[in-house]
């Protein structure tokens, strides 16, 4: 359970935590989408991965997020890496090379290849829960939702006017995950007293305990939420209607120096991308292993 | 199975920023076959000391003695946790959340069957549990959803009685209901004592502690501020805990000022005033 706290914002006062956060949200697309790019040979894109990833972890240090969580939330992903590689492993090699073959299971040849991809994208993975990390622990949610409401008010000039309506939504979702947590932890406590193990016993006596869990759960979030809409209206709320707003968003010069470094970069990766520059060729595969180049 | 609680600290979020610590140094010994009353203002470490009891919590430092059972600062060495918790068990604030089956019986009947018991032994141990709490056989087969405030929190503490635990914990087990459904829980958690159980309670309200309590626990800010009988602390200073000292009391201390020659320490209820006044006629 406690694994959910993973990204919790962490109240400290770094450079990272004073952006501003329509900055931060846009800077963390841009770093996304440079992840996903792939340069046309192999040996460029891993360079400019561990680029990347030395630039991650400067931000995680400079933001203080801990590593401790990282490597707690990475801890859930050993399922997918065996999940990939069984994937890689079993379809078939478009790049088909007998000099590539790692080994045999049977008569199957299984190649370097599978190891290499399955690699390449647990990677790529860990690097955007860094990034998702470094922006949920920086940045408080209510700014995150004032953020995306400030991306989607341009819709007002087509009539459609829900940058509001959704920012409410989002708000309101994010504010009550503790809140949920909180009364997990709680029923699971009163269940614990009641004999359920959450951790222990067989297939059906742990989905038992589930039924146990959720549908209290359910029943709590369904009233809570009908509460919480009539002390709205109670209270007069419109969503049409222009509201004022306590946190006032502010493009600071810390947020000029970090959006143009982050640019640059993306424009390097992009640049590099579109002209297939290939500066370096170097068949990793080949280096280690001894086996032939592979494109 | 007396209680015996050791220098035990709790600290929630460690090393973050958010740290609290809720417990500090707390060492105290709860009766056997007592009624122990647990009081202190929000926040003053009343729930987490509760929570560690039964392993639900494990302490950050010190120990906690339950009969043979030892819970430590190690979870690697608290085995045996659930047959602890057959033998210590807690209502929690508000049970009534955690009701979730098709019909009152058969919700009941969870805890008993999640120790072992097999469907029909669970089931007549749940009617045995419904019974004591007052609800009587037409409500077996309806859903728990459908009861009202009060019976839904009889059917929950029912779900915990039905388990037989030797030890009862109630966290406010009267908040929010009405003066006759907190009556009728009241007199459960007294015919429960008297048929042999440990019962420690969490209250704010002062006639409980005067009225039922055998022993009174105060804690303030995370530390152990009194223990001892009610009446000591009400006749103590009791500026810092936030406590009201109840109308019964005051009456009698006042009457004792004007010179009746009444023992205070032995006074719980209306009745014992009037039995004492009897005899002194």
């Amino acid at each position: 359970m406690n694994n959910l706290t993973f990204g919790r914002y962490a109240p400290f006062n770094t450079f990272v935590h004073k952006l501003d956060p329509r900055n931060k949200l846009l800077m963390m697309i841009l770093l996304l989408v440079s992840i996903f790019l792939k340069v046309d040979s192999w040996s460029s894109t891993l360079i400019l991965t561990a680029f990347l990833f030395l630039l991650l972890i400067a931000a995680m240090i400079m933001s203080r997020v801990s590593f401790l969580q990282l490597f707690k939330s990475l801890s859930m992903m050993w399922f997918l890496v065996i999940f990939l590689l069984l994937i890689y492993i079993f379809i078939p090699n478009p790049n088909y090379n007998p000099e590539h073959i790692a080994f045999y299971i049977g008569s199957y040849a299984v190649n370097y290849d599978a190891f290499y991809q399955s690699g390449y994208i647990i990677f790529r993975l860990i690097m955007m829960i860094m990034i998702t990390m470094i922006l949920t622990a920086t940045t408080k949610p209510m700014d995150l939702t004032y953020a995306i409401e400030w991306y989607l008010s341009p819709l007002k000039i087509f009539k459609y006017p829900v940058a509001h309506i959704l920012a409410m939504t989002l708000s309101i979702a994010l504010r009550f995950i503790p809140t949920l947590l909180d009364e997990t932890q709680r029923i699971m406590k009163a269940q614990s007293s009641r004999g359920v193990d959450f951790n222990k016993g067989g297939i059906f006596k742990r989905i038992g305990g589930l039924v146990a869990l959720i549908i209290p759960l359910f029943v709590s979030a369904i009233g809570r939420s009908e509460e919480l809409s009539n002390a709205m209206e109670a209270r007069g709320y419109n969503p049409y209607a222009k509201r004022s707003r306590y946190r006032i968003l502010k493009f600071s010069w810390r947020d000029l120096i970090a959006f143009i470094s982050i640019l640059a970069i993306f424009g390097g990766i992009l640049t590099l991308k579109i002209y297939d520059a290939n500066f370096i060729k170097i068949d990793f595969i080949y280096w280690i292993f001894g086996a032939k180049p592979l494109f | 199975m007396p209680i015996k609680i050791n220098h035990l600290s709790y600290t929630y979020m460690k090393k973050t920023p958010n740290e609290v610590k809720a417990l500090d140094d707390v060492s105290l010994e709860i009766p056997d076959k007592k009624i122990t009353a647990i009081i202190g203002h929000t926040g003053s470490g009343k729930s987490t000391l509760i929570q560690t009891l039964n392993g639900l919590l494990t302490p950050t430092e010190g120990t906690v003695e339950v009969g043979d059972f030892v819970i430590t600062n190690n979870p690697k060495k608290n085995k045996k946790i659930k047959e602890l918790r057959k033998h210590i068990s807690i209502v929690f604030q508000f049970p009534e959340y955690q009701l979730f089956d098709e019909t009152v019986e058969k919700d009941v009947a969870f805890g008993p069957k999640n120790y072992g018991f097999k469907e029909e032994e669970a089931l007549k141990k749940a009617h045995e549990a419904l019974a004591k709490v007052g609800i009587d056989e037409s409500f077996y087969k309806r859903s728990p959803f459908e009861l009202s405030g009060g019976e839904k929190r009889r059917v929950a503490i029912a779900g915990i009685i039905a388990i037989d635990p030797d030890i009862l914990i109630l966290d406010e087990p009267t908040a929010g209901l009405d003066p006759h459904g907190s009556n009728i829980i009241l007199n459960l958690i007294s015919e429960l004592n008297k048929s042999g159980k440990t019962i420690i309670i969490v209250t704010h309200d002062m006639n409980i502690v005067m009225n039922y309590s055998d022993h009174v626990i105060v804690l303030s800010d995370g530390k152990l501020a009194f223990e001892g009988v009610s009446s000591d602390l009400f006749n103590g200073d009791v500026s810092n805990y936030s406590i009201e000292i109840p109308k019964l009391f005051q009456f009698c201390k006042l009457l004792e000022e004007k010179g009746a020659k009444i023992e205070i320490s032995k006074i719980r209820t209306i009745d014992d005033l009037f039995n004492q006044l009897k005899e002194r006629k």
